[in-house]
């Protein structure tokens, strides 16, 4: 008899080789597509013959089962939902993909739980029992699926609050919220009073709060920093501007845990001079050599008194067909003293004869070659 | 003979399928030719990770047995076969406390070993040497910064065999050009990723002269299978004849020969992605080719001193034809230096697989390189395309790539 596990599994395994051939039909016969699917199958399959032989690893059994001798069919929400998906559906393809989207989830989830429904209600007379294999057959993907939209909503609606308020704010929001979490859980451990009603009480304020709060900071909008900074167009990759910039942007760029991630190098501004670090080298260098059209993270740590810029110089060229000829080059934000930021380049082509790449700090002498071989 | 029951001709199917499978396996570890044994270590760096599994392997192999031995007997011996459930009881605390406190015991002696050796394998305050190592799709890139006290005065491009000083700690700094790779030269030390923006580090050191294989050990798409390197590690005095040769200005073919002929194909044709340093065109100009136009990883292999090497299209094919590549192979490391330093010469050339890549590269290594269907990776090829050259543009080529010493 096929066991609630081995259901699963030879589903997944026919739908896996269903699959496999539409997609070798439709798509691409010698593509590894297909053999992902075969492989899923083939696990699948295999993971169906182990169930199938011990019986899910489980003493639930069906021989625990009163037979059915009628149906018992209580009234199920999941027909409405099913045909709410269908209706999100035709609503988003004229509208917006997200609502189509979110119907075809809706549509999947409905169709899943309504044919589990159907088939728990008609395993036996005993509406406890089929309650109870209904929820055997589900309840594995139930559970997972509920705590990801659940946690995917809190991840949502907090994030909206968070750059919704100052940043002072949502330090100090980050703070209470979680010296609040610690509280209740600590109470509901140790308090005898505090528990079952008082829990259900404290996490629905807890949710309400989060709701209403999250809806509202959707509607007024991230603050103002952050919508300056979109609308000076600073979250672009092609935001390249080595003039002068507005402080608070500066500073909001240097010292990040971000900019000593995956460096190649670290150059350095301390005592008036520049020098330059690799990546498990222990000693200073005075060039720097960078894989062509690779993109490359330098560091620029600056141990001055006064704010500089690193600047990378990438030798010149011709405007157009004129004679004038423009510099090419990129450089940081200001960088404040202890402090570091980070530059990415990617180099396509090495340098011209007659010209050498390289790093240089604006009103300091000196130089670190930039080798692209 | 009786005749058997249907289920006990399924298990006997079931164990004769399994004994030849453990007898196969069983086999292939007493293989002569086994250039990427894990067992044969040629560099201090792979002898410290050939001391850990000498004590690492036996205790996980005995380990391993005891447990599926046992579990598949439980699962045979207890299948479902309709019997009644039996009583459920749960917990024995010795048996528990006793399988907790055994395991945790081995994994300390385990842990201990292998905490030790992987500090060090991860120290670099002894490096001599630095080599840049990117991998893309798929081949592996190797450029030598200036670094006085090897010789090197220029940066030194090269793919395909990483040429290293033997005796000498090599450190590599990897990354990659689009996906994760894993470099590993297994006589050489473990395997080490190149991941995209990050710089990571693999410290190697051959013993003695001598060439040594591997293999791109991180699935990295089509053709991650031939995605091959070789470490050759030449003594210091070879390793300074090479670097002397690898910085040799480029001289072209002498005028009014065939290997001219092919400079010119090549100028037409290969230079668009491939870069020969001081290669010139016709009225002088120094040409720099523009891969990053070209090919989704941004960059080829750098064809400067290509008759060095022995292989080519990322270590799949050879250069050397199988004899001359066999007296390379086999030779003792005092003599190794010589022979392969003297390259690939026209009597030497595997003309068969280098002429077949130039007339159809896809062909001969699965590639995204079909011209109708770029659009995904924006017009760019992974991989070389067919460029539909003539026979004769072919044999020009080949003239003129082995010139390239």
């Amino acid at each position: 008899m096929f066991t609630p596990g081995s259901k699963y599994f030879l589903g997944l395994t026919g739908l896996s080789i269903v699959s496999a051939v539409l997609y070798m039909i439709f798509v691409n016969p010698n593509d590894l597509g297909a053999i992902a699917l075969f492989g899923v199958a083939i696990s699948g399959a295999l993971i169906a013959g182990f169930t199938l032989l011990n019986r899910d690893g489980d003493v639930w059994s069906a021989q625990e089962a009163t037979e059915a001798s009628a149906p018992s069919v209580p009234a199920s929400v999941w027909p409405i939902t099913f045909a709410l998906g269908l209706a999100l559906v035709v609503l988003g393809m004229a509208t917006q993909p997200i609502v189509f989207i979110i119907g075809v989830g809706v549509l999947v989830g409905a169709g899943i739980e309504w044919t589990i429904q159907d088939w728990a209600d008609r395993a036996s007379a005993d509406a406890g029992y089929n309650s109870f294999a209904r929820q055997r057959a589900i309840g594995a993907l139930e559970y997972p699926g509920l705590a990801a939209i659940g946690a995917g909503a809190i991840a949502v609606l907090f994030s909206r609050i968070m750059l919704g308020v100052s940043k002072n704010a949502a330090t100090l929001i980050f703070i209470l919220v979680g010296i609040v979490i610690l509280a209740v859980g600590v109470a509901a451990a140790y308090k005898p009073g505090f528990s079952g009603k008082n829990t259900i009480r404290a996490t629905v304020v807890g949710a309400l709060v989060l709701l209403i709060a999250g809806i509202s900071f959707t509607a007024t909008g991230e603050r103002k920093e952050l919508a300056k900074a979109e609308e000076e167009d600073h979250f672009s990759a092609v935001h390249r501007e080595c003039g002068e910039e507005k402080g608070y942007f500066d500073k909001l760029a240097n010292n990040k845990v971000s900019s000593r991630s995956g460096i190649a190098a670290t150059i350095v501004l301390e005592n008036g001079k520049l020098s330059a670090q690799l990546v498990g080298i222990p000693v200073k260098v005075e060039s720097v050599t960078i894989a062509r059209a690779n993109s490359t993270s330098v560091l620029f740590r600056n141990k001055d008194s006064k704010d500089h810029r690193l600047v990378v110089n990438l030798g010149t060229q011709k405007v157009g067909t004129t004679d004038v000829v423009e510099e090419l080059g990129t450089c940081t934000q200001l960088t404040g003293k202890n402090q570091e930021n980070v530059l990415t380049l990617k180099i396509a082509k090495p340098a011209k004869a007659g010209e050498q790449y390289s790093f240089t700090v604006p009103g300091v002498t000196g130089e670190i070659q930039l080798v692209v071989p | 003979m009786d005749s058997l029951t249907p289920s006990q001709s399924v298990r006997r199917s079931i164990g004769a399928s399994f004994a030849g499978i453990s007898a196969a396996l069983f086999l292939s570890s007493c293989a002569k030719n086994a250039p990427q044994d894990i067992f044969v270590p040629k560099g201090d760096n792979a002898q410290k990770i050939d001391t850990l599994q000498n004590i690492v392997f036996p205790i996980a192999g005995i380990v391993g047995v005891l447990v599926l031995g046992l579990a598949g007997y439980i699962f045979y011996k207890f299948r479902d076969q309709g019997q009644a459930i039996p009583s459920q009881s749960h917990g024995k605390p010795v048996v528990e406390i006793v399988l907790t406190i055994v395991p945790a015991l081995i994994l300390s002696v385990v842990g201990v070993f292998t905490v030790r050796t992987i500090f060090d394998l991860a120290k670099t305050e002894d490096t001599q040497m630095v080599i840049n190592v990117t991998g893309q799709q798929w081949w592996w890139e190797y450029d030598y910064p200036a670094q006085s006290s090897m010789g090197i005065n220029q940066p030194i491009i090269s793919s395909g065999q990483l040429v290293i000083p033997a005796g000498t700690n090599v450190l590599l700094r990897e990354t990659s050009r689009d996906v994760i790779h894993s470099y590993w030269i297994p006589a050489l030390n473990g395997k080490k990723d190149a991941v995209p923006g990050r710089i990571h580090l693999l410290r190697l050191q051959a013993d003695k002269p001598g060439i040594y294989a591997g293999q791109c050990t991180e699935f990295c798409g089509l053709s991650h299978a031939n995605m091959r390197m070789e470490a050759v590690a030449l003594s210091k005095e070879d390793f300074a004849k090479w670097v002397a040769n690898q910085q040799k200005v480029y001289t072209g073919p002498a005028e009014a020969t065939l290997a001219k002929e092919g400079e010119g194909v090549f100028l037409n044709q290969c230079v668009r992605c491939h870069q020969v340093n001081g290669i010139k065109d016709a009225s002088g100009k120094a040409i720099i080719s523009a891969p990053d136009e070209n090919v989704w990883a941004g960059a080829a292999p750098n064809l400067t001193h290509l008759m060095t090497r022995n292989t080519f299209a990322g270590a799949k094919f050879d250069l050397l034809n199988k004899d001359c590549r066999s007296t390379v192979w086999s030779a003792a490391s005092e003599e190794f230096g010589a022979k392969y330093l003297s390259g690939v010469s026209e009597s030497c050339l595997n003309q068969k697989d280098l002429r077949a890549w130039l007339r159809n590269a896809p062909a001969m290594k699965p590639m995204y390189a079909d011209p109708a269907k770029l659009e995904p990776m924006g017009g760019k090829y992974r991989g070389m395309p067919n460029l539909n050259l003539t026979e004769d543009d072919i044999d020009k080529l080949v003239a003129y790539l082995l010139t390239l010493k």
